[in-house]
């Protein structure tokens, strides 16, 4: 196999794996500071995508479209944390029961809105060429995208007062109240936090997967499997899986066909929850 | 037994009774359309029941049940088909082999969630995402099966409709008569399922649920019932798939998709989770609600009200309708649990208990020892077990003593098998155990109390003792009668029927070590018994310590050294993982080591 065609494949094998782990990051952020899974993850998403679409619609440009969908999805996260989650403390699968009623709120309510066939904004029209093949520069961007968001969610959490407030919170519940560390806020401003991550993942996708009310259900059940087989260190963990299962599926299918892909993506983590019954950082040391 | 008791304790049966009989009257004189609409709500129900029995009862949360249901559905249908167009009777056949086709493939799932032992969210998120994958495949899977037609997107049509005389496919029931049928299968597989889940099989399966360790310390195979149970609900699921298609003589893909998963926990909650009736309650109103909405089956923003519904019901609701209703009519009865509060002293008869232990004996086999070879165990750079070598052996008993975090728990979890040893080889009676998991070590005659009480909370006190008993035994008879003796050593007669959880925390340690008596251990280890004992019972206590070691190997960890000494057997220091020293305890009192390290001096710390 020549290496030109083999450098191509690798390149796009890591963006998509960088996509999945854009989308994913909020959700583990969620997950491994309040052990909630929010499965309207998938659908925060969408409505930072449709912010953004509606934002580029009103004439504003694509860039400054991402800040509104953040802002957006992080003031209905922060609402949704206050008037669900928050009652739900320590029930995971009440939280998981409200939040995937909620999915279908939200799912509702935009297909009641924006219809369910939506036009796709173009894709920045860059690219880079390899001997004889052409690849498209947006979704090579995503892989430094990804790296930026892992790189700030890492410093939010260990530069931050908020992220030592939120480590703390995690780590050790009742010293960390007993020191007057309010978790209850911190919570919120985490959920939050997790939420606008999605809203980013949502706008920054964009031009690569257009919005759609479905799109949700679609793009995050590879992120609920990543951060599954992570288990309880999650970011770390997170950032692991879904590279390596996304990227793994990408190259299988590029290799093969897209079907194979995903079967090669849920027979993987079958495989790792059957030798990590727990998720593969159940005996790690680390916390985040 | 008043009136009211009465009724409540039979409510599982007699209200259902109640309820087909109505519905089958009502089948002869309501608007046919209403019966046609009605009897797709008994399908969901049927199909909220299936998740019953795996989330109420099991206490595991599947949002795998549409999945049973859509394959059940297309087999069943492939099959209809086919036999109809062979001239047969579709149903006589659809419907065994939808259930099967949900049975085969809950059993599959359930096999890899509970042989790996996976955490509870894992296996959540895994039941999800097989509805998911079936849902994307669905789209795009077309085959021609004999005469069945599967085509992607536009579905199975032309699925036979509910015959049960005629063999001309043309001559179907009408809504009435189908209504009827679909009541009569429905009505029998609740019947059968209770039947189920409130015999052994069922309370073995509660036991799970509610503390699935302990459960597996009477030495139940719990992955084998958490299995069975899993592919009995998926056979239910899947019958209520080949019923569905039979109903509407069309299947699309829809039927994997999330909206119809949303539902089936809905119909749950809102009729009550844990209730099995509550299911098709749960349907009924919600079917209902939707039809005289002006819905129909099928609403045009059914999604969005159920979404909001879920989040209320979680919010607010959590016990649904029938866990509602039953909650308040409790308390209006003469509490059975009145009782526990009234409850005497433990004295432990001796000779009843040396009787028992004899019989235990002749039946099982005499004592066995317990020997550990180089156990180690290490969490991270902690070093818990450190090269732990000790034979225990019938005669005396075993104590095992060191200050806090020498070890000691660690060491006898990993005797027991719920930490797995790093190295070195642990056996039973010459049995090596090392690998083993935990109930096949109690199967082998070891017997467990671990530090807190470990009861059934939700069980009476008799099937606490029951459950242990018949985990033995394997024989009814044989475990009341043993439940009785023990139960009767206990002083707790008349709490017999009170739930366990009523029990003060000194009566559930002595519940919890009768327990563990009921399975006539051949080795028994005892993490702080005396831990919450008054000094009446924890003279008790020792004296039937000291009476168990003469029949079995006894350990005991404990901190009260007063307790040991009274127990006059042989003490193990540990210290940092490893034996530090051994002996009787007044030589281990006047040894400075063992002082040192328990008063934290420079020496030895």
């Amino acid at each position: 196999m020549e290496p030109d065609y083999l450098a191509t494949v690798l390149l796009s094998s890591v963006s998509s794996a960088s996509i999945l782990l854009i989308a994913t990051i909020g959700l583990a952020v969620v997950f491994g500071l309040m052990g909630v899974i929010n499965l309207a993850h998938g659908e925060f998403l969408m409505i930072g995508a449709y912010a953004a679409l509606t934002a580029t619609q009103r004439g504003l440009p694509f860039a400054l479209a991402i800040p509104v969908a953040v802002v957006i999805t992080m003031l209905i996260g922060a609402c949704v944390e206050v008037l669900i989650i928050r009652r739900l403390y320590g029930r995971l699968f009440d939280t998981m029961l409200a939040t995937w009623g909620l999915s279908m709120i939200f799912y509702q309510l935009a297909v009641l809105i924006f219809g369910t066939v939506t036009p796709g904004i173009g894709m920045p029209q860059f690219g880079i060429t390899i001997g004889r093949y052409s690849l498209a520069g947006y979704p090579l961007l995503m892989i430094a995208v990804a790296a930026l968001m892992l790189a700030f969610v890492y410093g939010l959490l260990t530069r931050t007062v908020y992220g030592m407030k939120a480590r703390a919170a995690i780590q050790q519940p009742e010293i960390a109240q007993a020191i007057g560390i309010e978790s209850a806020r911190v919570n919120t401003m985490t959920f939050a936090i997790g939420c606008g991550l999605a809203g980013f993942a949502g706008a920054v996708l964009l031009p690569i997967v257009p919005a759609t009310p479905a799109m949700g259900f679609a793009f995050v059940v590879k992120a609920f499997l990543a951060v599954v087989v992570a288990g309880p260190v999650a970011l770390t963990g997170s950032a692991l899986t879904a590279i390596g299962l996304g990227g793994g599926a990408s190259l299988t299918a590029s290799f093969l066909t897209s079907v194979a892909g995903d079967a090669v993506f849920f027979v993987a983590t079958a495989a790792l929850l059957w030798l990590f019954p727990l998720g593969i950082s159940a005996s790690w040391r680390r916390r985040m | 037994m008043t009136l009211s008791e009465r009724t409540y304790t039979s409510a599982g049966w007699l209200f259902p009774a109640v309820a087909t009989a109505a519905a089958l009257a009502a089948a002869t004189v309501v608007d046919p359309y209403l019966a046609y609409v009605a009897t797709s709500w008994l399908i969901f129900g049927l199909l909220g029941l299936s998740l019953d029995i795996v989330w109420g009862r099991g206490g595991f949360l599947s949002l795998g049940q549409t999945a049973f249901y859509g394959l059940g559905g297309y087999v069943g249908g492939v099959v209809a088909i086919n036999v109809a167009a062979l001239g047969s009777l579709p149903l006589l056949w659809s419907l065994p082999a939808g259930a099967l086709c949900g049975a085969i493939a809950a059993f599959a799932l359930g096999a890899v969630i509970f042989l790996a032992r996976m955490g509870p969210l894992q296996s959540t998120i895994l039941s999800y995402t097989s509805t998911l994958l079936l849902w994307s495949v669905s789209q795009s899977f077309a085959l021609t099966a004999g005469a069945a037609t599967i085509g992607g997107d536009n579905g199975m049509s032309n699925i036979p409709g509910y015959a049960i005389w005629s063999r001309d496919p043309a001559e179907t029931l009408g809504p009435a008569g189908v209504f009827a049928v679909v009541t009569i299968i429905c009505a029998a597989v609740y019947f059968i399922t209770r039947w189920l889940m409130t015999g052994t099989f069922g309370k073995v399966v509660d036991c799970i649920r509610i503390d699935i360790q302990k459960a597996e310390l009477l030495g139940y195979d719990v992955r084998k019932y958490q299995i069975a149970s899993f592919a009995y609900a998926g056979a239910v699921a899947g019958l209520a798939g080949a019923m569905f298609g039979a109903w509407s003589n069309y299947l699309n893909p829809s039927i994997f998709s999330v909206q119809e998963a949303l539902l089936v926990p809905i119909y749950v909650l809102v009729g009550g989770l844990g209730t099995l009736a509550g299911a098709f309650v749960g349907a009924v109103a919600i079917g209902g609600l939707s039809f005289w909405l002006g819905g129909g089956a099928v609403g045009g923003q059914t999604t969005l009200v159920l979404g909001v519904v879920l989040v209320v019901l979680v919010l607010f609701l959590r016990n649904g309708i029938l866990g509602t209703i039953g909650g308040i009519w409790a308390q209006r009865l003469p509490g059975r649990d009145a009782a526990a509060k009234e409850a005497g002293a433990v004295s432990i008869d001796t000779d009843v208990l040396e009787r028992l232990l004899e019989d235990a004996a002749r039946q099982f086999g005499p004592a066995k020892p317990l020997v550990t070879r180089d156990t180690f165990k290490r969490f991270g750079g902690v070093v818990s077990v450190n090269k732990v070598s000790r034979t225990f052996a019938p005669g005396q008993p075993f104590s095992l003593i060191g200050p806090n975090g020498a070890g000691k728990s660690s060491y006898l979890k990993t005797c027991i098998g719920i930490y797995p040893p790093d190295a070195g080889c642990i056996s039973i009676g010459g049995a090596d155990v090392s690998r083993a998991p935990i109930f096949a070590r109690v199967r082998n005659g070891l017997g467990v109390k671990n530090q807190k009480p470990q009861v059934f909370g939700e069980l009476s006190v008799f099937d606490n003792l029951w459950v242990a008993a018949f985990a033995r035994t394997r024989r009814r008879e044989a475990a009341d009668r043993i439940a009785d003796q023990i139960l009767t050593m206990l002083g707790l007669q008349h709490q017999s029927g009170a739930a366990a959880a009523t029990l003060s925390h000194g009566q559930q340690q002595w519940l919890d070590i009768g327990m563990v008596l009921c399975l006539a251990p051949r080795v028994v280890l005892l993490d702080e018994p005396a831990a919450g004992m008054t000094n009446a019972e924890t003279r008790e206590l020792s004296s039937l310590v000291r009476t168990l070691a003469r029949h079995m190997t006894a350990v005991v960890v404990e901190h009260d050294m007063e307790f040991i000494r009274t127990l006059n057997g042989h003490v193990t220091v540990l210290h940092q993982g490893a034996v530090f020293a051994e002996g009787d305890i007044d030589a281990l009192r006047q040894n400075d080591q063992v002082l040192d390290i328990y008063l934290g001096r420079r020496r030895h710390v």
